[in-house]
């Protein structure tokens, strides 16, 4: 089964992968935040096509990007359908007695635009750090322990329920079952999921009591060695100066 | 000599009130190897769990080195007795293996220096230089097993708990994790208590052995325990084939003071036998032969055959 790596490529050398974490972790999410409150649609689709820019700089394989973007865009796709059918304004086609308006159109695109552009960012982000670096530079950043550590722990065990779920599927499998879309498959599935949920709760049990024994008490502390330099300040201050800009352009 | 554990009346019941242990007592020395046998549900994992206060308040008294372990500090409980549990994925928790290593020095609060001195020592010590920032999940069973030893050795226990060592382990990570671990005893001094089902690697691993099922059924040296098969029989366990095998030679009149307990210690009994006769060993068949290896068979292969 493949593992869902966010990581794999973060070895690999561009500016965005050399970027502080720090600097990078805030100036992006100030970006994120700065593209979903575009109500513009020719600013979304700038800030679409400069988030797409990054990623190319960030130089991660387009097939790793692309198909995890795309996974969100089908999510996202369904609007395209609905909301110009259900949104007011000016009507541009009817189809028995029900209009097609090109406001729900435009809004569908503005609200596809944004959410395609911050998965990107947030992608390009996260794929050009390692894992434990993101966790830590968190850390280092104030971020509530609690939310890093479920953020941690979901992603160690990821892999570890990943397996415990193919070799169960596995095994079923070696008995003859195949899934099928009908009461008998969907409850034996069920009955596998339910187990895989008091497999899990049994080895946090587990995992806790290791914890415990190596002293914690709620609070993990780690090391982490991180220097800001020129570089990163100025890459910083363009993107928080971008990110400004998309909202204040119209002010200048 | 110094005691470095000991427990008294120790008792423990699961939430549903299920009795996990009753009235356990035993006395660990320091510097000794302790095995701990028993079968599967015999409590062996929940008693190391009070070992280093990881069950708050035992209802019993657990001492360490003469002090209370529920009246000591976490930094001080977990520099005493080190736990390595059986699952290796239950105890890599952190995003790496510097991380995972340098988890309980951390707690301990040491200096950064030194906790990355604690790290590189322990991860030499296991054979895992260089493994710092693999992330767990890509390693091997057996390098998992490693580095969860490594992440408990980083603390510098003086007493080290281990929980099946070598289960699930192909022959050469087996063989090494033996040798890695008897090293810790005889080189480090570290007072080493270890549960496990593999009666062939307990001779190196133990001067005493304690069978706990749910209470303390026996205690003594290795061949004390295999040597009585009712006991082994009574608690579902077994002893090492070439213990059993020279059991049979003796049928066949074998004489040896000694039977040994592993290959190694075989080799040297044979070697010494032969020795001692002229270069030769006399065997023979009498009629009463088969009968008593029959009974041997019977003793030791108790859990052939459905028999009880």
């Amino acid at each position: 089964m493949e593992y869902p790596e966010i990581d794999a490529y973060s070895s690999m050398d561009s500016p965005i992968h050399r970027f502080d974490p720090r600097a990078k972790i805030v100036s992006f999410t100030f970006l994120i935040f700065s593209l979903v409150f575009v109500n513009d649609i020719r600013v979304a689709f700038s800030g679409l096509v400069f988030s797409f820019f990054i990623l190319l700089v960030s130089r991660l394989p387009p097939g790793f990007a692309l198909k995890r973007i795309r996974m969100v865009f089908f999510f996202l796709f369904p609007l395209l359908l609905v909301m110009p059918l259900t949104v007011e304004g000016r009507e541009i086609a009817n189809i028995s007695g029900i209009s097609v308006t090109l406001d729900g159109l435009i809004f569908a695109s503005l609200i596809i635009m944004r959410a395609l552009a911050a998965v990107t960012l947030a992608l390009t982000m996260l794929a050009t750090t390692r894992f434990d670096m993101t966790m830590k530079t968190l850390y280092a950043l104030k971020i509530p322990g609690t939310l890093v550590q479920m953020l941690m722990f979901t992603y160690r065990y990821i892999f570890v329920i990943t397996d415990e779920f193919s070799r169960m599927w596995e095994s079923m499998e070696c008995k003859g079952f195949s899934l099928k879309a009908n009461y008998h498959g969907l409850s034996i599935f069920g009955n596998m999921l339910g187990m895989i949920i008091i497999k899990s709760y049994d080895r946090t049990r587990r995992v806790y009591e290791s914890m415990v024994s190596k002293g914690y008490s709620g609070r993990p502390r780690t090391l982490v060695h991180l220097k800001m330099s020129a570089k990163d300040y100025v890459l910083s201050t363009c993107m928080v100066g971008i990110a400004i800009f998309v909202h204040a352009y119209q002010f200048i | 000599m110094v005691e470095a554990i000991k427990v008294e009346d120790l008792n423990y019941s699961y939430s549903d009130g299920t009795k996990a242990l009753e009235d356990i007592g035993l006395t660990i020395y320091e510097g000794e190897k302790v095995v701990v046998v028993g079968p599967n549900g015999a409590g062996k994992t929940t008693f190391f769990l009070h070992l280093n206060g990881t069950i708050k308040n035992p209802q019993g008294d657990v001492r360490v080195f003469g002090k209370r372990i529920s009246d000591m500090k976490i930094e001080d409980r977990i520099h005493q007795v080190g736990v390595v549990f059986q699952d290796p994925d239950d105890q890599l928790f952190m995003p790496t293996v510097f991380d995972d290593v340098a988890f309980g020095p951390i707690n301990m609060g040491l200096d950064e220096e030194e906790v990355e001195k604690r790290v590189n020592k322990a991860l030499s010590k296991v054979g895992l230089e260089g493994f710092e920032k693999k992330v767990s999940h890509n390693l091997s069973y057996g390098q998992k097993k490693r580095v969860a030893l490594a992440a408990v050795l980083s603390m510098e226990p003086k007493v080290l708990v281990l929980d099946e060592p070598t289960a699930n382990l192909d022959p050469k990570s087996r063989a090494d994790f033996i040798s890695l671990i008897s090293d810790l005893n005889e080189r480090d001094g570290i007072t080493t208590i270890i549960a496990m089902h593999d009666v062939n690697a307990l001779p190196t691993l133990a001067d005493r052995v304690y069978v706990l099922n749910k209470r303390i059924v026996a205690e003594g040296s290795p061949r004390d325990i295999f040597s009585d098969w009712s006991l082994l029989k009574d608690n579902s366990l077994e002893a090492p084939d070439v213990f059993k095998l020279f059991k049979v030679l003796n049928c066949f009149g074998y004489s040896s003071d000694d039977l040994p307990l592993s290959f190694d210690e075989a080799v040297e009994v044979l070697t010494r036998t032969i020795e001692g006769t002229e270069g030769h060993i006399h065997l023979h068949i009498h009629e009463h032969t088969h009968k008593e290896i029959s009974h041997v068979m019977d003793s030791y292969n108790h859990h052939r055959n459905g028999k009880k």
